[in-house]
C-alpha cells in the first residue's frame, strides 16, 4: 500500500514538474490536469505565479546603465569614506570655529602635559614636568574629547 | 569552467607558445569566477567588472521575483556593493554564484527589516500597487506584490526552490546537482512548495 502511495507520489511530482516546465517555456496556458484533482490547484498557483511574475531578460542598454550607476555610486561612497571624520571637523572651510576649537583644546592639552608644575617652595626656576596633578587633568581633557568625537560619530 | 582549448600532443603542428597563446586568450576571453576574484586580490579592480556583467541578470531576476518594482534595481545594487566590499574575504569555499545568491538573500532579508523597521506595512498589496499605478495596471501589480509576500513568508528551501526554477530559469536536474538531491526529491520539494505558496495565498 505504502509503495503504491509512494509511486502515486512520484508520479504527481513528475507531473507537476513537468507542467511547471512547460509553463515557463510558455507552451501551457491552461491547466493540465481535470478540476477534480489535487493537482489542479497546484497548476492553478504556477499559472499565477507565472503570469503575475513573467520571466524578464535585460538588454544590454539597461545592464550598461545600471552599471554605470554602480561605478557613480561606488565612487560617491569611497569620496564619503576617504573623508574621515577629522578631516571634516578639522577642515576649515565645513566648521571654522570648531576646528579652531578642537585646535585650541589640543595646545592645551600639550601645554598642561609638557610645562613644568611650579611649587611654591624653592627657586622659581625649579619644576617637574609631568606631576600627577596634571596627568590627571589631561587624562580628563582627553576623556572629555573623546566623548565628543563618540558623540559626533553616533550622529 | 571548462575553455575550449586544444590540447596539444608533442607530435602536433602547434608549438608550445603557440599552446600558451590560446590558453591565455582563452582565458582572457572568458576567464572563470575564481581566476577574477584572484585578479581583483591581486589588485586590479577592474575584475569585478567583468563578475557584474556577468551576476547581474540573476540576481536582478531573482530580486525581481521577491521585492517590489521600484526597489528592485535599488536593491540589487546593494547586493553588488556588499560583494564588492566583501570580495577579499571571499575564500572560495563555495562557488561565488552560491555565495552571491546567499548574499542576495541576506540584502532581501534587510530591505524586508529596514521596511518593517520604518513602521511601513511589511508589503501592503494596495498601497504598493495603488501608489504606482493607476486602472487596470494596478490590479495586476497588486497580484505581483501579493505574490511577492506570500514568497518571503514560506520556509526558505521552498522559497528557495521557487525561485531556483522560476526566477533563475534553472532546470530540475541543474537544482537537483546543485542542492545535492537527487531529482526525486527536489521534485517532491518544489510539489510541496508549491503546496504551500497556494496556502499561503489561501489565506
Amino acid at each position: 500500500m505504502d509503495k503504491i502511495n509512494k509511486n502515486l507520489d512520484l508520479q504527481k511530482d513528475d507531473q507537476l514538474a513537468d507542467f511547471a516546465d512547460q509553463v515557463i517555456n510558455g507552451n501551457t496556458k491552461q491547466n493540465a490536469s481535470p478540476p477534480t484533482d489535487e493537482l489542479f490547484g497546484l497548476e492553478e498557483t504556477i499559472l499565477r505565479l507565472n503570469s503575475s511574475l513573467p520571466p524578464v531578460s535585460l538588454d544590454d542598454a539597461k545592464v550598461k546603465q545600471m552599471h554605470v550607476r554602480f561605478k557613480a555610486r561606488i565612487r560617491r561612497e569611497e569620496q564619503s569614506v576617504t573623508s574621515s571624520f577629522w578631516q571634516k571637523w578639522f577642515s576649515r572651510e565645513s566648521t571654522p570655529q570648531l576646528a579652531l576649537a578642537f585646535a585650541v583644546l589640543a595646545v592645551v592639552i600639550v601645554a598642561i602635559v609638557g610645562a613644568p608644575s611650579f611649587g611654591l617652595t624653592g627657586s622659581t626656576s625649579a619644576g617637574t614636568a609631568f606631576t600627577p596633578g596634571s596627568i590627571f587633568l589631561a587624562i580628563g581633557m582627553a576623556a572629555v574629547f573623546f566623548i565628543l568625537y563618540w558623540f559626533a560619530r553616533k550622529r | 569552467m571548462l575553455y575550449s582549448i586544444e590540447i596539444t600532443n608533442p607530435f602536433s603542428p602547434f608549438s608550445t607558445t603557440q599552446y600558451m597563446e590560446n590558453l591565455t586568450n582563452s582565458i582572457l576571453q572568458d576567464p572563470s569566477d575564481e581566476l577574477l576574484i584572484q585578479h581583483f586580490k591581486d589588485g586590479r579592480k577592474d575584475a569585478f567588472d567583468q563578475l557584474y556583467y556577468r551576476h547581474l541578470p540573476k540576481v536582478y531576476k531573482r530580486v525581481r521575483y521577491v521585492v517590489p518594482e521600484n526597489d528592485v534595481e535599488d536593491v540589487t545594487q546593494e547586493i553588488f556593493i556588499a560583494a564588492l566590499s566583501s570580495l577579499t574575504s571571499f575564500r572560495g569555499d563555495a562557488k561565488f554564484s552560491t555565495w552571491l545568491r546567499t548574499l542576495t538573500n541576506h540584502k532581501v532579508a534587510e530591505f524586508y527589516r529596514k521596511r518593517t523597521r520604518k513602521q511601513e506595512p511589511p508589503l501592503s498589496p494596495l498601497s504598493d500597487a495603488a501608489a504606482h499605478t493607476t486602472g487596470s495596471t494596478s490590479k495586476t501589480m497588486e497580484e505581483r506584490v501579493y505574490l511577492q509576500r506570500a514568497l518571503q513568508d514560506l520556509p526558505e528551501n521552498y522559497r528557495e526552490i521557487l525561485l531556483l526554477r522560476f526566477a533563475e530559469d534553472l532546470q530540475f536536474n541543474e537544482i537537483a546537482e546543485m542542492t545535492n538531491q537527487n531529482l526525486e526529491a527536489t521534485k517532491s520539494l518544489f510539489r510541496r512548495a508549491v503546496a504551500a505558496l497556494r496556502t499561503h495565498l489561501e489565506k
